[in-house]
């Protein structure tokens, strides 16, 4: 008798703590996605100074100027935390090597584990014990959120997030982002699968913010039938229900809106099941892995909309040759986003009178605004600065796109068709979001 | 038709869930506590077989889709997850002297060392092993079934290792003494049995069951760090409801809950095929008896089992 009563005490205990966990494995809402590239990145934060006393900028002080990023350094977003870090790093020695006024940049580098709670943690240290005024932050749209709302709002730092697409930011002007919305992929998904010619499509999105704001506005944009429209959790083992239910619907045309992993779960039960689709995607569900990890043939003809950098600009290819000279591979989209925040940020500061949020964010918007002269690198714009030029004389033209923050904070978005073709990316068209 | 596919996939899910679940039920009850690094131990096992796979190659001929290498890499994985946790015993367990929930919050630890080390090693991102990928078999499609060489071998491969635990635990010595030490360790000690060892067995086993299962999981979906972590909480439901200290109940369990899962596109036809009256309660069940809340659904039907045999299925029989 004792005996048993121990046993469901013990059951008691061990469903509480099961319980724990798994709200722990639910937590960090995602949104960003990526486009790729390899794995064993060393992610170093050597951005950061050690001597994290704050603000003490005075005139001709010669100490580095320290701004905060919040990343993902570890948790389920960690990859872009390693695709960021190198845009960062990238941008950083570009900077350092011009100087800004004779003073360098550092990057107090914190990371959110990509979730909310320890997003907010890693932005009160950076801006109340690191006292930065500028905030780059962060991957996922709800930690990007999270912080404005917990740490930013009501406060001058100014908060510039770094790969957030999720549509909800829009509503936020003080919350700037380098990123696109997802707003103009969901309108080009819509007219991208009418244009092809298919009046019906099932859709299967992932069950977070991001996937349920793309999914609302494709549907507002979407004109035909939605023949099957579902939600999926993230990191499931096995999506065989999804996509057996997808086929029952009868609809020719597929779209995923969900992240890598899944999608290449799913696109592998596609396969071992034998059903035939033309899929689209959202740009989230594109990239290396993916490619790497399915069977050759098994998503040809499958067409997708991501938000690019202008690859064809030449400040991009140079940028992605000095990428693939110090990391030996092709840059990604969200490299180039964390990339452009750098420069973006050490020109706010060069522009501004004074190393504080009030006057960076006078000048943060307006050194990549459209007025002034176009220039496509840090020195050039740098020069210009130092001529004695305000920030309304430079239009910084950065390695993801002409940036150009609208009143919403949003920059305006590039954004390119791909199809697989031989199991591999093709870019077909650009458009501009 | 369509049952047959989904008790098909059900039958493949279960295997890996029940590879996993015998594990930590045989942990629990010869060491006493709830492993939660036990997921974790199954991704140790699904790298360490990528690892092995990669080095050794196909070795030639195959069997039901997979290359004998891939074979002699499960056996790797199978090795290096007892190794890892047995050394784990040794040195962090078994040293640290404590209670069951202090033993239980240190494995919660370890598990975060094991998936560290994994993603220092191998990035954060997924991977799958190099095998070649199959199309269902066509003889079975007119069925309804859906599934490949490997889904087959998969459950084969459950089911000998299954089947051999099966033989273990009543027809060996080393068995006998296991169950003995799970029913009332003390008795076991004074009877003779050395339990220090049999309990470095009981690791042993568990975690190469783990291993097995890992490379499975690996084999069937992919490869990431979190992998097994994110199969955890289904292998508890699996465990707690099977029955927890129970074997043979984590196998039901297991079983149950794999099942469920991948039938839940079964049970929102049937329940959208069904006259419910009144109208507001068949639209409440069609919205709520979806995909996504499979994992939902089966953790219901883990309360209302639980609800009426409160220590699980098998939760009178000891091991």
């Amino acid at each position: 008798m004792s005996q048993d009563n121990t046993n469901v005490a013990d059951r008691r205990t061990l469903l509480k703590l099961t319980g724990g966990a798994g709200i722990t494995a639910l937590g960090g809402c995602l949104s960003t996605t990526d486009d790729g590239d390899g794995s064993d990145g060393s992610g170093s934060d050597d951005g950061d100074g050690s001597d994290g006393t704050g603000s003490d900028d005075g005139g001709d002080s010669t100490d580095p100027y320290e701004i905060g990023m919040v990343d993902s350094q570890t948790g389920s977003l960690s990859p872009f935390g390693e695709r960021n870090q190198r845009g960062v790093d990238l941008a950083l020695s570009a900077v350092n090597e011009v100087g800004i006024d004779g003073r360098e940049l550092d990057v107090i580098v914190e990371d959110s584990g990509s979730e909310n709670q320890s997003g907010i943690a890693a932005a009160q240290k950076l801006v109340n014990q690191d006292g930065v005024p500028f905030l780059i932050g962060a991957v996922g749209s709800g930690v990007s959120l999270a912080i404005y709302e917990s740490v930013v709002e009501g406060t001058d730092v100014v908060q510039l997030s770094q790969n957030s697409t999720g549509l909800e930011l829009t509503e936020f002007p003080g919350l700037l982002r380098m990123s696109p919305s997802g707003l103009s992929q969901a309108n080009a998904l819509a007219d991208l699968i009418a244009d092809d010619g298919y009046d019906r499509v099932a859709l299967t999105y992932v069950n977070n913010d991001y996937g349920q704001s793309l999914t609302d506005a494709f549907v507002d944009a979407w004109d035909g039938e939605i023949a099957y429209e579902n939600s999926h959790d993230q990191d499931q083992q096995s999506y065989s229900g999804v996509v057996s239910e997808m086929n029952g619907s009868d609809a020719e045309a597929w779209l995923f809106i969900t992240y890598q992993a899944e999608f290449t779960t799913m696109v592998n039960e596609v396969y071992s099941s034998g059903y035939e689709a033309q899929f689209y995607g959202a740009d989230s569900v594109s990239g290396d892995d993916v490619i790497e990890n399915t069977p050759e043939g098994s998503m040809d003809g499958m067409r997708i909309v991501v938000p690019s950098a202008p690859v064809e600009e030449e400040n991009y290819q140079s940028f992605a040759d000095a990428f693939a000279e110090e990391y030996d591979r092709q840059p990604t989209s969200w490299a180039a986003y964390a990339y452009d925040c750098v420069i973006n940020a050490a020109l706010a500061i060069q522009a501004a009178d004074e190393f504080t949020g009030a006057a960076l964010q006078e000048t943060v918007r307006r050194v990549s605004a459209p007025e002034g002269e176009a220039v496509t690198s840090f020195e050039a714009a740098s020069e210009i600065l130092a001529d004695g030029g305000g920030p309304d004389d430079v239009d910084y033209q950065g390695v993801s796109g002409p940036i150009d923050f609208d009143e919403n904070g949003d920059p305006v978005g590039f954004l390119q068709i791909q199809e697989v073709r031989d199991h591999e990316y093709e870019p077909v068209e650009f458009t501009q979001g | 038709m369509a049952v047959l596919g989904y008790l098909a996939n059900g039958l493949v899910f279960s295997s890996i869930i029940v590879l996993g679940s015998i594990g930590l039920s045989l942990v629990y009850s010869i060491a006493d506590f709830a492993n939660f690094a036990h997921g974790d131990t199954m991704t140790v096992g699904a790298y360490a077989a990528l690892v092995t796979f990669g080095a050794v190659g196909g070795l030639g001929g195959a069997v039901l889709g997979l290359p004998y290498g891939f074979f002699v890499a499960l056996a790797a994985g199978i090795a290096v997850a007892a190794v890892a946790a047995v050394a784990t015993e040794k040195l962090v367990y078994e040293p640290l002297d404590t209670d069951s929930i202090g033993l239980l919050i240190t494995s919660i630890g370890i598990a975060f060392v094991y998936r560290g080390v994994l993603q220092i090693g191998f990035g954060a991102d997924f991977t799958r092993f190099d095998v070649q990928a199959l199309r269902p078999i066509a003889s079975l499609l007119p069925y309804g079934v859906r599934v490949t060489l490997h889904d087959v071998a998969i459950v084969a491969s459950a089911v000998v290792l299954v089947v051999g635990l099966h033989l273990l635990l009543q027809y060996t010595d080393l068995g006998r003494k296991m169950r003995a030490m799970a029913d009332n360790p003390e008795l076991a000690r004074v009877s003779g049995i050395r339990t220090k060892r049999v309990k470095l067995w009981t690791w042993v086993i568990g975690a190469g069951l783990a291993g097995a299962g890992g490379v499975f999981l690996g084999l069937f979906n992919q490869l990431a760090p979190r992998m097994g972590f994110n199969l955890l909480l289904v292998i508890f439901a699996a465990v707690i409801l099977g029955g927890i200290g129970s074997v043979y109940g984590a196998m039901a369990g297991g079983f149950l809950i794999g099942m469920i899962n991948q039938l839940t596109p079964l049970f929102s036809d049937v329940v959208e095929a069904l006259p419910i009256w009144p109208g507001w309660l068949e639209a409440a069940l069609e919205s709520l008896v979806s995909i996504e809340y499979a994992n939902a659904i089966a953790f219901v039907i883990m309360v209302v089992v639980l609800l009426v045999r409160p220590n699980g299925i098998a939760g009178e029989a000891a091991t």
